[in-house]
């Protein structure tokens, strides 16, 4: 077992769309080629980068630093902020590409998809063919300027992984003929998973490269590194087997948001959860789902953090019901402090087809046909025409943002 | 440099037939024509029922965001940009 590889000729291909949200920006722009180009959260110096172009990328900026230290790096840096629509329909365009070559293909992220051709194996697709007249379709059809890294292999972590390989405008394929000498050329950070805490755990369990990695034994990997069934899925995805799920049901819907001034201030803070809870509900009614838990955590100014769940023994639905349970988790805080970073989210998800009625509480159908009053509005006339009164003024304020790794709602956004 | 401008504007536009494609051929903005020489990106947005199209051209000199409303024909000029650092 331990030397056991997958053998079976590789039909999942991944693909990475290179430096998404600035390659996008070049293309949509001709002006930023060629050019350090950054895509942060806001264009203020404080703001985190979001995705850097590759020109920025070799000059050494990175996703994540902030847009004051990329000037440091390079005064001639340009910032600009996202553009959500726009991103959107690339990855609508980009699917739409990937659709015609499987009908089984699946979004990981705004910038990425798997394709797997398993369904179509008897039409003996060639796959690096395939790969070559993607890129070639991207530039065509969706703009010369764009350029993407594609992966294939066994399974999806080799698929990532060769995707990874050569950026950008890499093709690679990871089969049983060179997994191990792709091992030996790769470092264990380079694996799609492992992160600065895993690769501790693993150097404590004496894996100090990929390679070693590969040759732990399963009852290593299972009862000594991760102590958990988290082991068994390691020992298969090094060798080639599929032991990752590729879609998985949404558990919770959440929206979050970072205070330009940080503040403890109730009154300032109330309509914010107020607006957090509107997009919540909306994508919550949206998929005609009802929840039955609410969550929200807390960043301060002075680094420290809170949050706290709540489960309800009654459906929420409106943004009323959703934003009062808010507010009662917001007021439990041990402590009122600057807050510069806050998120609620809703969970315990259920279908909307039957709902409880409470016995003992006012008569809720009649709200919950208003929020779908007001929705059914929103969607005529645009995001936000009918709104709660404590959300009035507050246009520019809670941004759309692309979430990263979030991409079942995409849909309803087009 | 990147500026909101959020200004109407003339616009002169060429129509292929084959394949259904608009594309702005130039742009009348405070009094000056603006060439266009590339078109960047075109995609629509949503806001309600309402569908904008947006347009993403530049000259050898300038990149604007056009943005066209297919209800009112009118055309915006959103963003003006030179393609250089703030």
């Amino acid at each position: 077992m331990e030397t056991l590889i997958n053998h079976d000729k590789p039909l999942l291909m991944h693909i990475d769309l290179n430096s998404c949200f600035a390659t996008i920006e070049q293309q949509a722009n001709p002006l930023l080629r060629g050019k350090p180009l950054v895509v942060a959260a806001y264009s203020t110096p404080n703001a985190f980068i979001l995705a850097p172009s590759i020109e920025a990328k070799r000059i050494g900026i990175k996703m994540g630093m902030r847009v004051r230290d990329a000037r440091l790096i390079s005064s001639q840096v340009i910032v600009r902020t996202p553009d959500p629509p726009k991103y959107r329909d690339v990855h609508l365009k980009f699917k739409k590409i990937f659709e015609s070559y499987s009908p089984d293909v699946t979004p990981k992220s705004i910038d990425e998809a798997i394709i797997d051709f398993h369904d179509v194996e008897n039409l003996k697709p060639d796959l690096v063919r395939i790969a070559r007249e993607i890129k070639s379709r991207m530039k065509t059809e969706i703009g010369e300027w764009i350029i993407c890294s594609i992966g294939i292999s066994t399974n999806m972590f080799l698929a990532k992984l060769g995707a990874s390989l050569h950026k950008p405008d890499g093709l690679d394929v990871i089969d049983h003929t060179n997994l191990i000498a792709t091992y030996k050329n790769t470092t264990l950070l380079d694996l799609c998973g492992i992160n600065v805490r895993y690769q501790v755990r693993l150097n404590m369990g004496g894996i100090h490269t990929p390679l070693d990695f590969f040759h732990a034994s399963c009852e290593h990997l299972e009862k000594r590194v991760f102590r958990s069934i988290v082991g068994r899925r390691w020992f298969e995805k090094l060798r080639g087997f599929e032991a990752d799920q590729k879609d998985f049901p949404t558990k919770s819907i959440g929206q979050q948001y970072a205070l330009k001034i940080p503040t403890d201030d109730p009154k300032a803070l109330s309509p914010l959860i107020m607006k957090l809870c509107e997009k919540m509900g909306r994508r919550l009614r949206k998929k005609g789902l009802i929840a039955h838990g609410i969550h929200m955590w807390f960043s301060y100014r002075d680094h420290t953090s809170w949050h706290r769940g709540r489960l309800m023994n009654r459906d929420l639905y409106t943004t009323m019901e959703l934003y009062r349970h808010a507010q009662l988790i917001f007021n439990s805080q041990p402590e009122m402090k600057a807050i510069t970073h806050m998120g609620v989210s809703c969970y315990e998800l259920t279908e909307n087809n039957s709902m409880q009625m409470s016995m003992f509480e006012e008569d809720t159908s009649k709200a919950r046909k208003v929020a779908d009053a007001a929705d059914e509005l929103n969607d005529k006339y645009g995001e936000f025409t009918v709104v709660p009164g404590l959300m009035i003024n507050m246009d520019n304020l809670i941004l759309d943002r692309i979430a990263f790794g979030g991409v079942r709602d995409i849909e309803q956004f087009i | 440099m990147n500026e909101r401008i959020n200004e109407k504007v003339a616009v002169i536009t060429i129509y292929q037939p084959y394949g259904g494609k608009v594309t702005p051929y130039k742009i009348r903005w405070n009094g000056r024509d603006y060439l266009i020489t590339k078109t960047g990106y075109h995609h629509k947005v949503r806001s309600g029922r309402a569908v904008y199209h947006i347009f993403h051209v530049c000259t050898d000199t300038l990149a604007f965001r056009l943005r066209h409303d297919p209800d009112t024909l009118h055309w915006i000029l959103e963003e003006v940009s030179d393609g250089n650092a703030d």
